[in-house]
């Protein structure tokens, strides 16, 4: 055999394999229907401010466990309004309140013996919403690294907070 | 180097220094571009609607009633001699059953007009004559055609110049109320995109923090340590503030320090204490809410020493329908105001370093209306009649001439939208503002008027 017939040979079986490799089989691609989905964070969809008379009907509902009476919201929302800085105001409002023997906290030792279920109560009872686990991590460290925490430094964290001033 | 040279060089610095421009906490470049003439200023609207006839014209009786009675009842801001005849505007004789019999002692042994510069005709020069608009004028140098109430401001107010451009605290900004009707918890921030809450000033209406309101939903609150318990409220909220991602949507603060904020629940806890055991101080005579408010502003002076403090009055604005009662508060709040320039000068950092103004944020009609008193005196109301639009404007302290009076009832001079360049040339950021291109075309310092 001469240089000339092993090209042709060595081209013809490269063209063969070329072929094969073209109809083999494939891998099969299964497709469900699934369209594309933007995820977003669980409290997203809270994009509007409550109003005064809102944010201080529901604070003082998840702290007493009862609704406040219409001339009490009246006085509530006046000495709010006095005050410029919202913030500084609902910290002062949420310091009397946390002053009044009938407001309802758990206690240290229920939080403690079960910190979970208690920042997931916490969760549920102002945010209305469970915890993801980056935040409930997260808290669980923070009772562990903070021996002096009370379940009325959280609730006061809670109840003074953004997404709690949102809906 | 010898001695010639080495005070040359010391002076190019300490000049070049002065003009150098830094940084603001805010981010913005800022130059001063002149020296401060004082380090603090309290700007009080005397608002409520102030005819000139009662006030700088001192016609008493003769400029409303038909009763050639005439006679200064602003004695401690003006001077003249008061009325001698049909006394009113005192305190009343409960004895013989005589309204207003008493007139109220001065405060000041020299007039704030003999201390300082009166501009007797000022004119409110556009916009509708009603008290929110009168007082958004005052606060942001713009006029407001349009705007209704609880409706802030479209131009920046004087609060948000100050902390944009001279690097001010919020602590250092105070507006004071009087009340809270007629949107006056609006006028610490406008809604101007390049300003706005980020560089509020701090607002507060004592009588209502103080009074029954703030009373029961606020006094003896919890006294929580700013340290600890503090440290840790801010860390779960925090927290929690950063997992909440709409950008935007917070509790609307006005951008305290945690230290400000500190001070502040501080001083609403100490001023509560002193309500509890009468220790307010309140001017000699206290029997309306604006001399009240202006007791709360001294305590507020006092504690703060804010850069700049704006309280607005409200009393007179029973003219509507009692003449009697207005002269009375017209009397009150020349008693009040004495008062805060008085208590001005017992608080060490502000003596001698505060400039006072004092404006009405409009006039009131030359016609009566159809109301009577119990004196048989006609009422006016504030429509936009000419005599609506006359003001005046009184500025004392340092580096304010004395004993000076510009402009005339034939040559007026200055406008209602004044006071916002005029504060900012005190405190040297006029051309800043100017620039801003948000004043209304009309206003000026009132340094340059003069």
């Amino acid at each position: 055999m001469n240089m000339q017939d092993l090209s042709k040979k060595i081209y013809r079986l490269g063209i063969g394999c070329l072929i094969l490799l073209m109809v083999s089989c494939q891998k099969d691609y299964y497709v469900y229907q699934i369209d594309d989905q933007t995820v977003l964070p669980v409290n997203s969809q809270k994009i509007k401010p409550k109003s005064v008379s809102q944010y201080i009907s529901i604070l003082y509902t998840n702290f007493f466990q009862r609704a406040i009476s219409p001339n009490s919201m009246l006085g509530a929302q006046k000495a709010i309004e006095s005050i410029g800085d919202k913030q500084v105001a609902f910290d002062i409002l949420l310091s009397k309140y946390m002053n009044d023997p009938k407001v309802i906290i758990p206690s240290k030792e229920e939080m403690l013996k079960d910190p979970e279920a208690f920042i997931r109560a916490t969760y549920k009872r102002f945010l209305v919403r469970e915890p993801t686990e980056a935040e409930l991590n997260w808290m669980l460290n923070y009772i562990k690294s903070r021996p002096n925490v009370t379940p009325e430094h959280f609730y006061f964290g809670f109840g003074t907070c953004n997404e709690h001033f949102h809906y | 180097m010898n001695r010639r040279k080495f005070i040359k060089k010391s002076a190019v610095v300490a000049a070049g220094s002065i003009g150098v421009p830094y940084l603001l906490p805010t981010g913005v470049l800022f130059a001063q571009q002149a020296p401060m003439m004082a380090k603090h200023v309290v700007f009080v609207q005397f608002a409520g609607g102030l005819r000139q006839q009662e006030s700088v014209l001192q016609r008493y009786l003769a400029g409303s009633q038909n009763e050639q009675i005439e006679g200064n009842i602003m004695y401690n801001l003006l001077d003249g001699a008061p009325p001698t005849d049909k006394i009113a505007y005192g305190i009343d004789d409960v004895k013989n059953n005589i309204v207003g019999a008493f007139p109220i002692n001065p405060i000041l042994q020299t007039s704030l007009q003999r201390q300082g510069v009166l501009f007797p005709e000022v004119r409110f020069s556009k916009g509708s004559a009603g008290h929110f608009n009168g007082l958004s004028t005052g606060v942001s140098g713009n006029y407001y055609t349009t705007s209704g109430l609880r409706q802030r401001t479209a131009s920046p107010t004087i609060f948000e110049y100050l902390r944009k451009h001279a690097g001010f605290k919020a602590t250092d900004c105070w507006s004071v109320a009087n009340t809270l009707t007629g949107s006056r918890s609006l006028l610490n921030y406008s809604d101007h995109k390049d300003y706005g809450r980020r560089f509020a000033g701090n607002f507060i209406a004592p009588t209502v923090t103080f009074g029954a309101p703030g009373k029961e939903h606020f006094m003896d609150f919890k006294n929580y340590h700013p340290d600890t318990d503090y440290e840790m409220f801010r860390e779960i909220r925090g927290f929690l503030n950063q997992n909440f991602t709409n950008e935007g949507l917070e509790i609307p603060h006005l951008y305290n320090t945690p230290e400000e904020e500190n001070n502040i629940r501080e001083f609403v806890r100490q001023t509560f204490e002193k309500v509890k055991q009468g220790k307010i101080i309140t001017p000699p005579v206290s029997d309306n809410g604006d001399l009240i408010t202006l007791g709360y502003t001294v305590e507020l002076l006092r504690w703060f020493k804010p850069r700049l403090t704006i309280v607005d009055l409200s009393n007179i604005d029973v003219c509507h329908g009692n003449f009697t009662a207005y002269l009375k508060n017209v009397h009150r709040a020349d008693h009040g105001i004495a008062f805060l320039w008085k208590e001005i000068q017992a608080i060490p950092e502000m003596r001698n370093n505060t400039i006072m103004i004092v404006m009405p944020e409009h006039g009131r009609d030359e016609e009566n209306n159809s109301i009577k008193d119990l004196n048989d005196w006609f009422a006016f109301d504030h429509s936009g009649s000419p005599n609506a639009r006359r003001i005046f404007t009184m500025m004392v302290g340092p580096g304010v001439d004395a004993n000076l009076k510009r402009g005339s009832e034939q040559s007026p001079l200055g406008d209602a939208s004044d006071i916002v360049p005029t504060i900012a040339d005190i405190f040297g950021i006029k051309e800043t503002v100017y620039r801003a291109g948000l004043l209304d075309g009309s206003a000026r310092s009132l340094f340059d008027r003069i």
